[in-house]
């Protein structure tokens, strides 16, 4: 199982180094206006190809470019029902605090369950390098994240249980 | 081959070097720091200093250039405006000239022509305005360039013969085009471009598969060289047909031919690459930047882990293993004649201006 982990890692790293090239770009369609292209998508030639790099039908990552903003948008493995509630809380957490993370996008984008938008600013004042580390991270740890949760949860509620069980002969 | 360490100054905390010039003898560089103001630093007893700061802009200088001919500098910015400003020896000040461009977008690149008597401003509303000074009217004019381009423009360079202009847009084209101003100009034809020149006229045409970052002509004016997004650098002699240096590394943004047959090229990378003429094709040569020698202090193991325990950082190597640390923006000439460069320079987001001897 890990040896797809690795290969999966390596092309997102890859795609993700190559997709932060981002330079300033004032709007070509409104004057006086500098908006993430990605976003605005008012300029098609500026916009670049979106990939998608899958796992598998269930793990995918979208990494949308273009000359001055990139958008990553990660759908994480859900395999039951309780996983699904606790990545979808999860994820609602961080994303309600998405302007202290500055890099997080407020909704994900659609079939998606967080996006992160990455503007020329950003790496302006922070080290690409570190920001596709950050990524990727990110990525290996919320898998990690959701099974503890999970985790825990199931003990809780087995220790719920039997404590209220107990009470009857 | 370099040999010596490049000299490092980091004129800029924090703050990417969007875009400079050194004058004419490099004892002064006009710089905008990410800013809508363009100072002027000056090296005081080895120390770079801000000595002037030139301010009518309202938004983003996005090109400054400095003329060698006429000491005068040209800035534009995204508030669609382009200032000329002329140094007054008595008071030591820099008196400004509005520019009107007349264009409704941002503008973004700026050069000087080689005689120093018109300038070429690249803009996002798919134009150059090829700007020069009326006597009769003590104004600068614009006029445009626009037939032919067909998204923002990104960069421009001047042939040495002050009249045609290479240009590189988003639409992932390259363009030779003709800046001839009929009331400055003198008629004049070119053996490679071609011999009646109106403004406007397109002379060349080169299609890439990415956004045209920089352009370059060579110091006589026979090859014009580009930069693209897709981690090409292309070089042309003829309007018809280019060669095409796949690069491995990431994009290039910026160009530089240091002699007829040699171009330092870099970008997102953060190292300056050599290319060199190989008979009729093009090269990669080297990487001009081997990273500033690591002392390998006695103490290292002790700051390893006190990174670990401040920081919680098993690896603390956060730096690149090059002299600059972010993207490096553009590249301009330092030392030497323009048909054998000797010394360049360049800046980057991470607010360094390097010079390199080659």
């Amino acid at each position: 199982m890990s040896n797809t982990l690795k290969t999966y890692i390596a092309a997102v790293r890859a795609t993700l180094t190559a997709a932060m090239c981002l330079e300033n770009f004032a709007s070509q369609h409104v004057e006086r206006h500098n908006k993430p292209e990605v976003e605005a998508r008012a300029t098609p030639e500026v916009l670049l190809t979106p990939v998608v790099i899958s796992r598998n039908e269930n793990e995918k990552v979208l990494i949308e470019g273009s000359v001055n903003s990139v958008r990553v948008s990660i759908k994480i493995k859900q395999a039951d029902e309780i996983e699904r509630i606790l990545c979808h809380k999860f994820t609602r957490f961080m994303m309600m605090r998405a302007e202290s993370f500055v890099i997080l996008r407020r909704k994900p984008v659609e079939g998606y369950d967080i996006s992160f938008l990455i503007t020329n600013f950003h790496t302006e004042q922070m080290y690409k390098h570190k920001l596709v580390d950050f990524i990727i991270q990110f990525m290996e740890e919320v898998d990690k994240e959701i099974s503890e949760m999970k985790i825990s949860l199931n003990a809780r509620a087995r220790i719920v249980a039997e404590s209220y069980l107990l009470q009857f002969p | 081959m370099p040999t010596a360490t490049p000299d490092v100054h980091q004129i800029l905390w924090g703050v990417p070097v969007t875009c400079y010039a050194f004058n004419h003898d490099n004892t002064k560089v006009a710089v905008s720091a990410d800013s809508i103001d363009v100072q002027i630093w000056a090296r005081r007893n080895g120390a770079w200093e801000v000595e002037s700061v030139l301010s009518q802009h309202d938004k983003l200088v996005t090109g400054v250039d400095w003329s060698a001919a006429t000491n005068m500098i040209v800035s534009v910015s995204q508030d669609l405006n382009a200032y000329v400003w002329q140094h007054e020896l008595s008071t030591g000040n820099w008196k400004h000239a509005m520019v009107a461009l007349r264009t409704n977008r941002a503008a973004t690149c700026v050069k000087w022509s080689p005689l120093g008597n018109k300038f070429a401003a690249g803009t996002g509303a798919k134009s150059i305005c090829i700007c020069y000074y009326d006597e009769s009217q003590d104004l600068w004019k614009a006029s445009h360039n626009k037939k032919h381009i067909t998204s923002t423009v990104l960069s421009v360079d001047w042939h040495p013969d002050n009249v045609l202009i290479a240009c590189g847009a988003a639409d992932m084209k390259t363009r030779v085009l003709s800046a001839y101003i009929k009331s400055i100009d003198p008629k004049s034809g070119n053996p490679v471009w071609g011999d009646k020149l109106p403004l406007d006229q397109l002379c060349a045409e080169y299609k890439s598969n990415g956004w045209v970052h920089g352009v370059a002509f060579s110091p006589s004016g026979a090859s014009v060289a580009w930069v693209a997004h897709d981690s090409t650098l292309n070089v042309s002699t003829s309007k018809d047909s280019f060669v095409t240096v796949k690069t491995g590394n990431l994009p290039l943004l910026s160009l530089l031919f240091i002699s007829e047959d040699r171009i330092v090229a870099a970008g997102h990378d953060c190292v300056p690459y050599l290319f060199e003429r190989r008979a009729s094709s093009w090269e990669l040569v080297n990487k001009l930047d081997q990273g500033p020698k690591r002392s390998v202090a006695a103490n290292s193991a002790m700051l390893k882990f006190k990174q670990m325990d401040s920081r919680a950082q098993a690896n603390a190597d956060t730096e690149l293993n090059s002299y600059h640390q972010n993207t490096i923006t553009h590249i301009r000439p330092y030392a030497g004649a323009a048909t054998n460069i000797t010394h360049f320079v360049t800046g980057g987001v991470d607010g360094k201006l390097v010079v390199w001897e080659l």
